[in-house]
């Protein structure tokens, strides 16, 4: 297939995603208020694109359906696609709202699966964490076991890494309940993967285009090594989305 | 070598300017040096020029040889622990000395102590190995056919680093590559020919890792093979990295390679056919086994981190049959109490 077909069949689906309202919004850190007071059911996604050390340049789509049994429990479901790196990804995940004083802090599970078809690898991680979301701001910490196995199954020996820390941060420059809003993070995680000291960076914003669509997106900088390592360019990406609450 | 001092002298006068007074600087650990692409680029035309002919092949006529690996010394005002794994080397005539970098600890002084070290090393090296001719020229002791003898300068001493990311803040790049060039490159180790006649070659791979990171222009170079060597069949290649793949436990840092650059060294490290990869920075050991190559991460041969004496030093036999095997070499210097 030549390179300017796959380009046109990405845009096509990319268009098609949009336009037919089956995308929307990731996950609860690309401006998303986690629980709205209104428990709809959200469906989202967004595209996205950027320039990778070892992949080069690379996009993606992606999707996510969550559902509100209760005011208190939701189960969700996130998949991406991203080309460039050949990189498959689905995660299920679920969560309790305990309401507090100031805010929400949720307890969430996640197990999700990413296949990087450019290196032959799977892997599978599990993640635990409780994130405490304010007015303004918003602090996740956590612990994950991620493991992973080259897909020559022959030779392909599984490696677990031993439990690693997630945290995260973000502040929005206006409350969460605004219908636009801009906000920074820093987090050692996104969507579909969780790092060790690589501490990424970015700017996030969602603007309520007109009930019950939300258009959100997110700069999102990802630097290799660990501070001490004078943390190195290593990704930069965009992402764009739009959330349709049902 | 005078001209060498000027030089390392002109820049310790520009890094002193960036220094603080304590032995290492809290802003040796955050402040940027030179990226990881600016290393690259710079050593790529060092290599290119000096470095990737055959010139810099180990050719031995031995039924096999041994190498010491130590890393993460960190050598500030104590020069103890790398004059002791230079003495061990020595004595044990092993063929080279690897190093996975962070050699010196941030500051400028700390390289001249340790090219002055290095040069006292090759100096006890070459009385040991070599002797005068009547031409006033170094003459290998095992080689005396050999009427001509070479230049002091000429011969190499098999010191062999990778760069560490403590190796580039505070102008550390500077000294470090006026010291070792390039901070990736590769040889070959040839043992002579087997019984089929082809040439027995082991690879060793030195790979530029301190940021965490290859870096884009590093990764496009390794893609295109530029270290796979001269397309001979290898029959060990062993590899040097600063940055750890692995992590030896829940307590210790995790590596800083991020998920893409972790698989994509795993494959390469596959396609290399690598017996043993050799990493440092997490001050740890580790010895595990993945996808049939052998990760060794080693501890920090640092008096500072590890005042106590240990195994801090690995060594490598290599047999002419092929034969592998390693053993962790104990240190026992420990630093003066002042």
């Amino acid at each position: 297939m030549g390179k300017l077909n796959k380009i046109f069949i990405f845009l096509g689906i990319t268009v098609a995603m949009l336009l037919s309202g089956i995308s929307a919004m990731a996950q609860g850190y690309s401006g998303e208020r986690f629980y709205d007071g209104e428990h709809k059911n959200v469906i989202s996604g967004y595209v996205m694109g950027g320039s990778n050390v070892v992949t080069g340049g690379f996009g993606g789509l992606s999707g996510t359906y969550v559902r509100h049994f209760t005011p208190r429990w939701h189960l969700a479901g996130d998949a991406q696609m991203q080309f460039g790196k050949k990189l498959f990804s689905v995660d299920v995940r679920g969560g309790y709202r305990l309401p507090v004083k100031y805010g929400n802090i949720y307890f969430t599970g996640k197990i999700m699966y990413n296949y990087y078809g450019k290196f032959g690898f799977h892997e599978q991680a599990y993640n635990l964490s409780a994130t405490w979301e304010s007015a303004y701001v918003d602090i996740r910490i956590g612990e994950s076991i991620i493991h992973y196995h080259s897909h020559v199954w022959g030779k392909g020996w599984g490696y677990t890494e031993p439990l690693t820390f997630t945290f995260g941060f973000g502040v929005n420059i206006r409350h969460r309940n605004n219908p636009w809003n801009l906000g920074l993070f820093i987090r050692n995680y996104d969507q579909f993967y969780y790092e060790n000291w690589n501490i990424n960076w970015g700017l996030r914003w969602h603007a309520r285009v007109k009930e019950p669509w939300t258009l959100f997106g997110e700069l999102n900088v990802r630097p290799a090594g660990s501070i001490s390592q004078l943390a190195s360019k290593y990704e930069t990406s965009m992402k764009i989305g739009l959330r349709y609450k049902m | 070598m005078k001209a060498k001092y000027i030089l390392i002298a002109a820049l310790v006068a520009v890094a002193m300017t960036q220094t603080s007074c304590e032995k290492v600087s809290p802003q040796g650990v955050l402040m940027a040096g030179t990226g990881v692409e600016d290393r690259v680029e710079m050593s790529e035309l060092y290599y290119k020029q000096y470095l990737c002919d055959a010139s810099n092949d180990i050719v031995l006529d031995d039924e096999g040889y041994t190498f010491l690996v130590g890393g993460d010394s960190h050598l500030t005002t104590d020069p103890g622990r790398m004059d002791e794994m230079f003495a061990i080397g020595l004595e044990n005539n092993d063929l080279m000395y690897c190093h996975l970098g962070d050699i010196a600890d941030t500051k400028a002084e700390y390289y001249i102590r340790l090219d002055s070290l290095i040069q006292e090393a090759k100096m006890r090296y070459v009385n040991k190995y070599y002797t005068r001719n009547d031409l006033g020229r170094w003459q290998r002791k095992d080689d005396p056919d050999d009427k001509i003898g070479y230049e002091y300068d000429v011969i190499k001493f098999p010191f062999y680093p990778v760069v560490g990311n403590h190796d580039l803040t505070h102008n550390g790049w500077a000294l470090w590559s006026n010291i070792f060039n390039s901070s990736f490159y590769e040889f070959d180790v040839i043992l002579g020919y087997d019984e089929f006649g082809q040439e027995i070659r082991d690879h060793f791979i030195f790979l530029d890792t301190a940021s965490g990171t290859l870096g884009k222009k590093q990764v496009e170079l390794i893609e295109k093979g530029l270290l796979d060597g001269d397309g001979m069949y290898y029959r060990h290649t062993f590899v040097f990295s600063h940055t750890n793949i692995f992590r030896p436990s829940a307590s210790q840092f995790a590596s800083t390679f991020a998920r893409e650059e972790t698989y994509f060294l795993l494959k390469q490290f596959d396609k290399w056919d690598a017996s043993i990869v050799f990493c440092g920075h997490v001050h740890a050991w580790d010895e595990r086994e993945y996808n049939a190559v052998y990760f060794l991460t080693l501890d920090s041969m640092s008096e500072r981190n590890s005042p106590n004496p240990g195994d801090y030093l690995v060594r490598v036999r290599v047999s002419k049959d092929g034969d592998l095997s390693f053993e962790k070499v104990r240190m026992n210097y420990v630093a003066k109490k002042k």
